[in-house]
């Protein structure tokens, strides 16, 4: 598995006597798009804290290019290349949506020092030619002067994953990007994730199967801290644990896939 | 005519003040624009980095103290004196700054009381061989004449008061259209999601603690010449959240706010304390009723109408906001 630009081996994650991740081996490879799914409390954000340094775990490692990054912090690997973004959004709402752009873009393309931010205007930048791509890409082109908090949650979202993609990262992990939108502001995450495919490998968590079947080339199941399968959607799908486990929270995408 | 437009307000802000020099006395004039310096660091750290502090005080007397002290035993120029006073600023800020600003919200705000209290303190008891007590430093008599503009006159300190003013706001201005200015905004909102993003929060707010209470020793330095005398009831506990009140009567985290505060603010006391024997109380309830009427402040309220109402007419004018203010 030497091909993995990012994989744990055996993590172990404990809350107390709580083990909310189990003793799992994951490997995400290069440019690969790739989702997870799971019922609430299955260990996928756990997962995530711990593949970007939010948390350790009580065992295992993790490695990323072939180092030993168990012990890096977050920021330095989200230097290295690995970039999240959170299932509760984070964009500063007090800045407006293209200044969000400009501080996730001016720290991707130099070390700043604080003379560094201190002799950059903010109005220079904002006209950068990759922030204006990235405004146009992700649809806020009539809107890039408009302040996060008066987005909504779909414009918020699209908003995170801009930031995310601006710092130009290798591994892109997404912790529930569609939660709590509406139908049509999922088709425009989806569109942009879709464009972003080749360019870094992408993991997703999502609870409708539904929505990754036509982003995601695979597709892990967690359950209770474990992976119980991993495979191509329909695979997945088919897969006896999997409907004993997993059927009730995505009937609707269930039934679609496997009605017999 | 863009550079035109970045001065436009500071021209126009440091001409209504140099007006009110034509209209009220002058002690009111100089006392204003000193209070306007004494309160934008408090506002940039409240409005901009999202740090309360009911300690500015502490920072305050630093600034006077050491401008009183080197005019008292050193030297006599007070340009020099009100250097002093800055230097003393930076240093203290610098020492304490470390520890503080690893401290949030509450605790941020008292430990920043507690500074003063210890300032108060030494100033008026355990350094009485220096600072003479509640007996105070007096300086007035020591200040040499300089050149240009003499500081001893109160008509020329205003001068060089307003100038100073106006450098000031230049740079606090510039620090909120800086890339820095965005990393603090953002700090106030989410640490940690900067952090994540690569900045260093902590090294963010280090500078603004450093920049703003250097700014107030500022404040105090120059009152110290203003004055020509200091004693510890500059750091009364008493007055320790002058400039909060400053900075929420006029707007937090706007850049006029505390030109309008200390104007107010100034105002409402010398006006109160004129007419009735009860006056702080007045001041109390006048307060109690402009927080209850919306957290904008004075200047929060008017900055968008007026902004509405002088460039709507204005073609091509485009509302630029790069953060809430
Ligand atoms: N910081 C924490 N302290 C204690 N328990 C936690 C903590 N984080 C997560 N857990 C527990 O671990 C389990 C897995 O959580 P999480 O990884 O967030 O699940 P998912 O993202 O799959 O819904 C949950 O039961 C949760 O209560
Ligand atoms: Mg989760």
């Amino acid at each position: 598995m030497s091909t993995d630009i990012i994989r744990a081996d055996g993590v172990t994650k404990r809350f107390g006597r709580f083990v909310a991740v189990d003793r799992i081996d994951y490997g995400l490879r290069e440019n690969e798009v790739s989702g997870i799914i799971g019922s609430n409390g299955a260990g996928k954000s756990t997962l995530f804290n711990l593949l970007t340094g939010y948390c350790a775990p009580d065992e295992g490692v993790i490695h990323y290019r072939g180092q030993d990054i168990t012990r890096v912090t977050p920021q330095e690997r989200v230097a290295r290349g690995i970039t999240r973004t959170f299932q509760l959004t984070s964009a500063f709402d007090n800045l407006s949506v293209v200044d969000n752009l400009v501080l996730a873009f001016f720290r991707a393309h130099r070390q700043p020092s604080l003379l560094r931010l201190l002799i950059n205007r903010r109005k220079r930048h904002r006209d950068a030619e990759q922030i204006g791509e990235t405004l146009q890409t992700f649809g806020f082109d009539g809107i890039r002067d408009r302040e996060v908090k008066r987005l909504g949650l779909g414009e918020k979202r699209r908003l995170e994953i801009a930031m995310a993609v601006l710092s130009e990262p290798k591994v892109l992990l997404l912790d529930e990007p569609l939660a709590g939108l509406a139908e049509s502001e999922i088709k425009g995450v989806l569109d942009v994730l879709r464009r972003r495919r080749g360019l870094q490998a992408i993991l997703i968590v999502e609870h409708k199967i539904s929505h990754l079947q036509d982003l995601v080339q695979r597709l892990t199941v967690m359950h209770e801290g474990r992976i119980i399968a991993d495979g191509t959607c329909e695979e997945c799908l088919s897969d006896a644990a999997v409907r004993r486990s997993y059927w009730q929270i995505d009937v609707a995408a269930g039934r679609e896939a496997v009605a017999p | 005519m863009n550079a035109f437009r970045w001065w436009r307000g500071l021209v126009s802000a440091f001409g209504l003040l140099y007006l009110l020099r034509l209209l009220l006395p002058l002690p009111f004039a100089n006392e204003v624009i000193i209070f306007s310096i004494y309160t934008i660091g408090c506002n940039f750290l409240l409005g901009h980095v999202g740090l309360i502090s009911f300690g500015q005080p502490a920072y305050l007397a630093v600034g006077a103290y050491a401008t009183a002290s080197y005019l008292y035993y050193f030297g006599t120029n007070p340009y020099v004196g009100i250097l002093m006073g800055v230097a003393g600023g930076l240093a203290a800020s610098l020492f304490v700054g470390p520890f503080f600003v690893r401290l949030r919200g509450d605790y941020f705000a008292l430990v920043n009381l507690a500074l003063a209290v210890i300032v108060f303190y030494l100033t008026q008891n355990v350094l009485v061989a220096i600072t003479h007590g509640d007996n105070g430093l007096l300086i007035v008599d020591r200040l040499s004449r300089t050149p240009v503009l003499d500081l001893s006159r109160p008509n020329q300190f205003f001068i060089f008061a307003l100038l100073i003013a106006f450098a000031v706001w230049a740079f606090y201005k510039y620090l909120d259209d800086s890339i820095y200015g965005a990393c603090c905004l953002a700090a106030k909102i989410n640490e940690n999601k900067l952090r994540f993003l690569g900045y260093d929060d902590r090294g963010i707010r280090l500078l603004a603690f450093v920049i703003a209470n250097t700014t107030t020793a500022l404040a105090g330095a120059m009152y110290a010449v203003y004055l020509g005398f200091v004693s510890p009831e500059i750091t009364s506990p008493a007055r320790a959240a002058d400039p909060l009140v400053v900075t929420i009567l006029g707007g937090v985290g706007t850049l006029y706010g505390p030109i309008v505060g200390a104007v107010v603010y100034t105002g409402m006391m010398d006006l109160a304390s004129k007419f009735m024997s009860n006056w702080e109380l007045i001041i109390g309830i006048v307060l109690v009723f402009v927080m209850l009427a919306g957290e904008k402040g004075i200047w929060g309220t008017l900055e968008p109408r007026l902004k509405r109402a002088l460039l709507s007419p204005a073609a091509g004018s485009r509302p630029i906001k790069g953060a809430s203010r």
